[in-house]
């Protein structure tokens, strides 16, 4: 009788436990699919401020690879593609060193809130990551069906 | 956009993180968005803004070297809970911010109790933190959480990296520079110049036994200088007897301005444990020229020394004559005062509040409904929260 319920206690305080913990890897799934939006935003806002510092002044632009780079995450319609936000970094880089006095007041702003978005999304993936690699989590295969998110990671510094 | 800022400490108890949600609070509101702070109360008859929902009355508890006023219990929690789903005129909030979410307090609660896009801001750096680390395991449900963290500081965000993992971004405490510039200089001091400390009198790491000692030395230089110490708590048994020495006790945001307008020399003497040192800026914008310890939190606001004097740490006689040296060369003080103005002016709060903009825009969907909403998974979660001991 004792053993039985010391079992049945063990069996309830376990699936307590694995409801909890299944509570917070779903809250982190939200913040990750959350996160992922506000990135992809920014990535496109950053694309599209690009593009029209790029109209403004095509010779430097067009020097600078800006216009291009730009068209290049603008036009694709798949998953965020790392090598291709680099490039547009760069291309930025080189864009703004060359027109030291123009406004890029716009391109600015817009690489700042990449850079906000990519921590931030860096971050929801690191405590995702955490919380997975936990040995309750894996023992009692809480995240079975669930990817696990990747890193996003770019060149996004504007000084070189 | 609908804000909600939660301090951890008492709302009538002056203190840098209590300053830094009050002056955000009003930047946001004065650049167009509605702000609801919720705060401990230490004296629920005291006046109290409009804007503000008195948490319950805190508990004093040993905090990173200092009391803290810390509040927590279910009563508090129920309180969290009301104001979370009222919000804005019952509308709720489209951002959360809580400070300093590592202490455990009504901040940490509301990270609990809310879901949605939750912004924390990390005041503290104490790379020793025992008790930061040994909680760690309390805290990480409720800062998984947060979708965006921000440190005041270079040291604060270190203790952040360190004791939780992840990055945070750094975005400087603000000091509200019109409020300094637009103070009268306080008249009651006499004639003769005026050496000026502010901060907790019985708190060692603040460094007014430093001051004091030093003190004897500065009066016997300048014989008609006075030095007004303005912060709550005991004094030391050391103040008695000293000459030209005006203990205020606790005293008034409008008090301290016109007190930093008034001085001379703005003397902070700390010993270390300052993450930040806003009231180095806030003395910068009264026009105040600052002697301050070399520490790595003032050398910063001091833009290495250019902005105001750095004298060692706990080094009566360096204090002493770097405090003398200032008093009789109204050319150095001048000289401190056009760069201390400067330097402040660098940190005015409507230039950080925009900065803390840009981080709610990045978490929060910029249209539709309210998004921060209790965390159906909370209410059984406070059982969680009791100490381990």
């Amino acid at each position: 009788m004792v053993i039985v319920v010391a079992i049945v206690a063990v069996v309830v305080a376990v699936g307590v436990y694995a409801t909890w913990l299944g509570s917070r890897l779903d809250r982190l799934d939200t913040r990750v699919e959350a996160a992922i939006a506000s990135l992809d935003a920014q990535l496109r806002k950053r694309a599209g401020a690009a593009a029209r510092a790029a109209a403004r002044n095509p010779a430097v632009a067009a020097k600078a690879g800006l216009a291009e780079a730009a068209h290049t995450v603008l036009q694709s319609s798949g998953p965020r593609d790392e090598a291709a936000e680099s490039a547009l970094t760069r291309a930025a880089r080189a864009y703004v060193e060359a027109t030291p006095s123009a406004d890029h007041s716009e391109l600015m702003a817009a690489i700042t809130r990449v850079q906000l978005a990519r921590q931030f999304h860096n971050d929801a993936v690191h405590a995702t990551r955490a919380l997975r690699g936990r040995r309750m989590v894996r023992l009692l295969r809480l995240s079975a069906r669930r990817p696990l998110p990747a890193y996003f990671e770019i060149d996004d510094v504007l000084a070189s | 956009m609908r804000v909600g800022l939660v301090c951890p400490y008492p709302w009538d108890v002056p203190g840098g993180v209590m300053a830094h949600v009050r002056d955000l609070g009003e930047s946001l509101t004065e650049l167009g968005h509605d702000v609801a702070v919720l705060a401990p109360v230490v004296d629920s008859d005291g006046p109290l803004p409009e804007y503000l929902t008195d948490a319950g009355r805190p508990l004093p508890i040993p905090y990173n070297g200092s009391v803290a006023r810390l509040l927590f219990g279910p009563v508090s929690f129920a309180r969290v809970r009301r104001w979370l789903r009222a919000g804005i005129d019952g509308d709720g909030f489209d951002v959360l911010h809580v400070h300093e979410p590592t202490a455990p307090s009504v901040a940490l609660l509301a990270a609990y109790a809310a879901t949605g896009p939750i912004v924390a801001t990390f005041h503290t750096s104490n790379t020793r933190s025992r008790l930061l680390s040994a909680a760690e395991p309390l805290l990480t449900p409720a800062l998984e959480k947060v979708a965006a963290r921000i440190a005041v500081s270079p040291a604060a965000r270190r203790t952040v990296v360190d004791h939780l993992g992840g990055d945070c971004v750094e975005i400087p405490n603000g000091v509200a520079v019109a409020r300094y510039v637009e103070a009268a200089p306080a008249t009651q001091y006499g004639d003769g110049p005026v050496v000026a400390f502010v901060g907790r009198v019985d708190e060692s790491r603040k460094g007014l036994a430093v001051l004091l000692a030093a003190w004897p030395r500065i009066r016997e230089a300048v014989a008609d200088a006075r030095l007004v110490v303005a912060g709550p708590g005991e004094p030391p048994e050391e103040a008695e007897g000293l000459d030209g020495v005006t203990l205020l006790g606790l005293i008034s945001e409008e008090d301290k301005a016109a007190l930093l307008r008034r001085a001379d020399v703005f003397c902070a003497p700390n010993l270390g444990g300052e993450s930040f040192g806003i009231v180095l800026l806030e003395a910068m914008a009264a026009g105040a020229p600052v002697v301050a310890s070399n520490l790595d939190a003032f050398r910063r606001v001091l833009a290495d020394g250019r902005a105001g004097l750095l004298v060692p740490t706990d080094d009566r006689p360096a204090l002493a004559d770097a405090v003398i040296g200032l008093l009789g060369d109204p050319a150095a003080r001048a000289d401190l005062v056009t760069r201390g103005t400067a330097r402040a002016a660098e940190f005015d709060w409507r230039s950080v509040a925009r900065q803390v903009l840009t981080v709610y825009d990045t978490v929060a969907p910029s249209a539709g409904h309210p998004v921060v909403t209790l965390d159906p998974t909370a209410a059984a979660e406070p059982s969680e929260l009791e100490p381990a001991d």
